[in-house]
């Protein structure tokens, strides 16, 4: 049997596809605008991980985002740090957030942050960082087309590319640490110490030597879970994603609403023929909810279709740039896309259900 | 909803309703008593504006009555909600009215099944579609959608989803109203037929004569009141469309 559902959305081609769109619309902008957020915190997270430090030890409240912690531990605390037992290795960086570059700039020893597993292996020109030398790393140098010897101005300084550096280091420009120190005005001052553990040693019994002898700084280990969630702890973050969610939803439910509304009135004297043949409350309400999914469900995977494509694009444009597109994050806009467009149903399908029938039938 | 043996399948008692706009009051009717067996067709005549309408939405239950019962099959539906109004008419009514009112979305056989759809499983044993289709001799058009059958074409759709039902009472506004003469008579025809072949109760509101000749009763209104029972006309029908 024909559907009335499929039939009032074929008959109404402009009203579907604009539905369709909004919802689609909705679910773009909280898989993209969330996933290149959440895609970019995440990745930091993974390649701050990746640098093979056990533990970070920085000021007390400071932020596994660098950028929100200032330059307050002293450099000198390397020394000590390294006396603590069981500790084999220790670098301090200084962490700054270069608006031009949207990334963060770190400030290293290059001697004392190669010890780590995570060390910079350069691919070209030397492993040298010291007065106004630059390292970055092969995405970096490919996206501005930079060459070792090549002049580069970060932080409003002009620098020399002595080295690019493989991919996946924590980030993409590292200069000379007392460079970045004077830059920030913060002489002999670091934000945090990576520090790894000695071969062989156990890392509880380390942890727990350095958190007695640095009680009122904050230790993490790099092994704990709740590192990887901290992107949801991050300043605003919630109330970014928050409002991202807000936005997508009240777009589709706006859309939904008005275009369902005008439906109604449309279709008044065809609810009237509707309650005429005895079509109850429900059945009315089923009909635009019906409706509402499936325009919703198909403004869903539209969404997700051209999200997947605008990921991809993304990620060749700007290879800088993360676009995290989980199955979860996927689940989510799925589910948030269908409730915009069911609660903007929800009104015109109660008003159409309980409009008079001799009214309706007489409504020209 | 216990539903008592009915010597009449509509029948109503007393029957008032008034329209409020405002602190105005219109009354529509007035005291009706209507009586109407099983396997009658009965024609309502009337000058526009006499309460036939409201009648027939009353009778229907697409209206609740202000005073007085509407007893269908032995159910006083002018004390039910509306809910239960609608249950009523979905297992007991079919409307053919004036303008067809089929969905224009939908194709014929679409506008058929749709009301069969609606009446879902209810008491009543519904034709077969295809039944209803020959017999109405709209099976080359069933593929058609409202815009592109003619008037009798439509109003013959119309009756075929009144019809599917098995409804136990067809009520017809003015079913010949919007017809040529020859769809007109062809419609009136196949109304007949379903009352003397089928016993098919039909109240069916007309100002044509020629039309309420094919009834077996004339009731006649004024006023929001029935004036008689008797099928002979007080008034002038022919003069209706001049004012």
């Amino acid at each position: 049997m024909e559907s009335i559902v499929a039939a009032n959305m074929r008959a109404r081609p402009a009203r579907t596809f604009i539905s369709v769109l909004a919802v689609a619309i909705g679910v773009i902008l909280m898989l993209i605008v969330g996933g290149i957020v959440s895609g970019t915190l995440n990745e930091y997270l993974n390649r701050t991980i990746g640098v093979g430090a056990d533990f970070m030890l920085q000021q007390s409240g400071g932020s596994v985002f660098y950028a929100f912690s200032g330059a307050t531990l002293p450099v000198k605390l390397e020394q000590r740090i390294k006396e603590v037992g069981g500790v084999g290795a220790v670098t301090p960086i200084l962490a700054k957030f270069s608006a031009s570059d949207f990334g963060l700039v770190f400030g290293i020893d290059l001697k004392s942050y190669n010890e780590f597993p995570g060390k910079l292996e350069i691919i070209s020109g030397r492993s040298s960082l010291v007065g106004d030398e630059v390292i970055v790393d092969e995405l970096y140098a490919k996206l501005h087309q930079l060459q070792p010897g090549m002049p580069l101005t970060v932080l409003n300084h002009k620098f020399t590319v002595s080295g690019i550096c493989r991919p996946g280091a924590v980030v993409r420009i590292f200069v000379p640490l007392p460079t970045l120190q004077e830059l920030n005005g913060t002489p002999d001052k670091a934000t945090i110490m990576f520090i790894k553990a000695a071969p062989g040693t156990d890392i509880g019994a380390v942890e727990s030597a350095l958190r007695s002898a640095y009680p009122g700084l904050d230790l993490r280990s790099t092994k704990d879970a709740s590192l990887l969630l901290a992107d949801t702890k991050m300043p605003g973050m919630q109330e970014f994603q928050f409002t991202v969610i807000l936005v997508s939803m009240l777009l589709s439910f706006m859309v939904v609403l008005v275009a369902m509304y005008t439906t109604i009135f449309e279709r008044t004297r065809e609810i009237g023929i509707l309650k005429s043949l005895g079509a109850s409350r429900g059945f009315i309400v089923g009909m635009i909810l019906k409706e509402t999914v499936i325009i919703s469900s198909l403004g869903v995977l539209f969404g997700i279709g051209i999200s997947e494509i605008a990921r991809a694009a993304i990620i060749r444009a700007f290879p800088t740039l993360q676009v995290s597109m989980t199955f979860s994050e996927v689940l989510t806009a799925c589910a948030l896309g269908l409730m915009g467009g069911a609660l903007g149903a929800l009104y015109p399908a109660f008003k159409a259900a309980r409009m008079d029938p001799v009214t309706a039938l007489t409504y020209e | 909803m216990a539903e008592a043996p009915a010597e009449h399948i509509i029948r109503t008692i007393d029957l008032s309703m008034i329209y409020r706009s405002g602190r105005v009051e219109v009354p529509a009717l007035r005291n009706v008593d209507l009586m109407v067996a099983p396997g009658e067709f009965v024609a309502i005549m009337g000058p526009s504006g006499c309460g036939k309408s409201t009648l027939l939405h009353l009778l229907g239950g697409l209206q609740q009555a202000t005073k007085g019962q509407v007893i269908i099959e032995g159910i006083d539906i002018a004390r039910l909600s509306d809910g239960e109004r609608t249950a009523i008419r979905r297992r007991k009514v079919g409307f053919i009215f004036q303008r067809f009112n089929l969905l224009p979305t939908l194709t014929a056989m679409g506008n058929i099944e749709l009301a069969k759809k609606i009446h879902g499983n209810g008491q009543a044993t519904p034709y077969r579609s295809e039944e209803i289709i020959d017999m109405l001799g709209i099976a080359d058009k069933i593929n058609f959608r409202p815009v592109e059958l003619s008037g009798g074409e439509q109003q013959r759709v119309a009756i075929a989803r009144a019809l599917i039902n098995h409804p136990a009472i067809i009520l017809a506004d003015e079913p010949t109203g919007s017809l040529d003469s020859r769809n007109s008579k062809q419609v009136l025809r196949i109304l007949r037929n379903l009352n003397e072949k089928l016993k098919q109760t039909i109240v069916m509101i007309t100002h044509d004569p020629e039309a309420a000749s094919m009834a077996t009763r004339i009731v006649e209104m004024r006023d929001g009141q029935i004036l008689n029972h008797s099928g002979h006309l007080t008034y002038e029908p022919e003069l209706e469309g001049l004012f």
